[in-house]
């Protein structure tokens, strides 16, 4: 399996490792992600999906290998300059500002942007552009009537999108969302579902999921992490009939 | 707790007013509970707003003393500097400090961060004594407020006044900060750092700016009392000024912008009332701590905030009833406990015991004017059934008003 580059790819990685102590969770990554490509990421518990998110967004450091963002070696760096070079990621476990309201949190994620954190002498109530995007990703992750809700006191699949909300804020190049289905009804999952599609549109999204169905609609290319190895990578019907990774992970009810 | 416009010009006329009213004795003690009063301010923004708990703010605000000390004597009250301005001396030191002291702190959050700042203070109380150059040895500095500007700065109410205009002029700062962007992230780096820095924000650059502001008006406001004192000694930096500091914050209550202030003033203003009445005051300050963390977690700013829920919901008429019934449980424990401690700190002093090996049977203790006798029945019934009535009256008020009493 080939990726078929032709473009530098937004997201290059290349003999990417990271044990802790002497347990090797990532053994080699290689993966590339095509600007503006929707791809998804499985495999078994413990391949190393989360820990490989970590590496990617600045929340672990890597043992060896690179990571190229938009042309730029990033291994290493820290969150925050991560972030700030384009690439924005959601946890898997609900990760906001819980006794803040919906609109104080996403309003903190749109912030960044202006370079406000040293801004003493300002209201931030004066501030019409911030309140005005504000609004907007409300209106987009479709929580404006609850923006004066407290963030932890909204329904969990109400967080999820307040969170797609967040991340979104500092307008990414590239997106991370890790799991943002866990945990949802399938009518809660489906509606996330087209909330992703809608809100990462002109983005690159990089998606772990565990629900296949949403693997197989959202992703239009997946790649397979097996024991912290990429083993296949290709389209939704190219994953199916692979056979390694039937194999490995779909298991025979899966593909039958 | 909303800013009340009205409730706002009544109070500030109030604490203008005051030095026509109050005798010099009392109007020493308002200048102490405004300082005491920003001090919590400038505590209560970095504990409550920013999350970060501090046990040793007085570092910041020793420096913002011993600093101002230097200026006044350096000055004279001429030239760049005159007297009212020195307490900005303070403030730069203590924001010089609190840059730096911050920087280190604030690497580490919660219990590595509060020891941190604890050993900041203690290394600076233990280093004061021997810099006899910096901090005047044991003795300390002590200074002149010079005249300056017209003024004398002679009498109280100047000074009175001088640190009122600062104190208000800070707080009305602090608040404006809690509506900056700056502000905002406060809350958010107190809420979950870890997601700020996913948001591209450098989150030791926060936590270092929130903790320089902190420092900032508490050495302004140990300026403040260098000024109003005219000295400063090596006891600024004491681990007592910095737990008062923490404990007035806590017992108003760190959730609102205000508590602090009120706790602070509030607590001193007790002490320097009962100071001369009793030796148990600290008992005291520590029994109220600790009855307010157990019953009113939010302070006394919290169980105001209570009472207006409680008028909302359910009318005037029952909240006066239980208020009533709450305060004169407070009056009964307070008069049942404070009698009972006093007797056993008079019965256990040397003084006493001395009489007693003296006497042939244990002499009566005096108290409130009158003698008690050790032995008496009706001398422990006193303090036995006050209390008594006092924990029935809770349980009353427990049964009717359920938690929110």
């Amino acid at each position: 399996m080939t990726d078929g580059v032709k473009n530098e790819p937004i997201l290059r990685i290349r003999g990417l490792r990271k044990s802790f102590g002497p347990v090797e969770i990532i053994r080699g990554v290689d993966l590339d992600l095509q600007a503006g490509e929707r791809r998804a990421l499985i495999g078994p518990n413990g391949a190393g999906k989360s820990t490989l998110f970590h590496l990617i967004s600045g929340n672990l450091r890597p043992s060896s290998g690179e990571i190229v963002l938009n042309g730029q070696h990033i291994e290493g760096w820290s969150p925050e300059r991560v972030n700030r070079r384009g690439l924005g990621r959601s946890f898997q476990i609900t990760n906001i500002f819980p006794k803040l309201t919906v609109f104080e949190n996403v309003r903190i994620a749109v912030m960044q942007r202006y370079r406000l954190q040293y801004a003493f002498w300002r209201r931030i109530e004066r501030m019409a552009a911030i309140r005005e995007e504000t609004e907007r990703l409300l209106e987009r992750v479709r929580l404006q009537h609850q923006a004066a809700t407290l963030g932890g006191e909204m329904t969990y699949s109400a967080q999820r999108s307040l969170e797609l909300a967040m991340t979104l804020a500092s307008d990414p190049q590239v997106v991370l969302l890790d799991e943002p289905m866990a945990g949802m009804s399938s009518e809660e999952t489906q509606y996330t579902a087209e909330l992703i599609r809608e809100v990462t549109a002109g983005r690159t999204l990089l998606l772990v999921e565990h629900d296949m169905d949403v693997v197989f609609s959202l992703g239009e290319r997946i790649s397979v992490l097996v024991y912290g190895q990429v083993i296949a990578t290709g389209t939704p019907d190219e994953i199916r009939s692979h056979q390694g990774v039937r194999e490995a992970y779909l298991g025979e009810e899966h593909a039958a | 707790m909303r800013m009340n416009l009205p409730l706002l010009v009544a109070g500030v006329a109030l604490l203008a007013a005051l030095p026509a009213v109050l005798p010099g004795g009392l109007l020493i003690a308002s200048i102490q509970m405004l300082v005491a009063a920003l001090f919590a301010s400038a505590y209560g923004m970095l504990s409550g707003r920013a999350g970060m708990l501090s046990f040793g703010h007085a570092a910041y605000f020793g420096m913002g003393a011993f600093a101002t000390v230097h200026a006044m004597n350096a000055f004279g009250g001429s030239g760049l500097l005159p007297t009212p301005l020195m307490p900005l001396v303070g403030a730069a030191a203590g924001l010089a400090i609190g840059v730096v002291a911050g920087w280190f702190a604030t690497q580490r959050s919660g219990t590595t961060f509060a020891m941190i700042t604890l050993a900041i203070a203690e290394l600076l109380h233990a280093l004061a004594p021997q810099l006899k150059g910096l901090f005047g040895g044991e003795s300390g500095i002590s200074t002149m407020r010079a005249p300056s500007l017209g003024l004398s700065f002679g009498s109280t109410t100047q000074v009175y006044y001088l640190t009122l205009v600062w104190v208000l002029l800070s707080i009305a700062l602090l608040y404006f900060h809690t509506h900056t962007p700056a502000g905002r992230l406060t809350l958010a780096l107190r809420e979950n750092g870890h997601r700020l820095r996913f948001l591209g924000y450098n989150v030791h650059g926060l936590g270092v700016s929130a903790f320089a502001i902190s420092a900032m008006f508490s050495g302004l406001a140990g300026g403040l009392q260098a000024l109003s004192n005219e000295a400063a000694n090596y006891a600024v930096f004491d681990a007592g000024v910095s737990a008062t500091v923490v404990l007035n914050s806590y017992i108003g209550g760190v959730g609102s912008f205000l508590g602090p202030a009120l706790g602070a003033a509030l607590m001193t203003f007790f002490g320097y009332a009962v100071s001369d009445a009793t030796q148990s005051w600290l008992l005291y300050q520590g029994v109220l701590f600790v009855l307010v963390m157990m019953f009113a977690p939010t302070g006394l700013s919290g169980l105001f905030g209570t009472g207006v829920r409680l008028v909302e919901q359910r009318g005037w008429r029952p909240a006066v009833f239980s208020a009533l019934l709450v305060g004169g449980a407070a009056v009964l424990l307070t008069a049942g406990g404070v009698f009972a401690v006093e007797l056993l700190q008079r019965l256990c002093s040397q003084d006493y015991r001395a009489l007693a090996q003296a006497a042939a049977e244990l002499p009566a203790v005096t108290l409130l004017g009158r003698p008690w006798s050790p032995t008496s029945v009706s001398t422990w019934m006193l303090p036995a059934s006050l209390l008594a009535c006092g924990t029935v009256l809770v349980f009353v008020a427990r049964r009717r008003f359920g938690s929110a009493a």
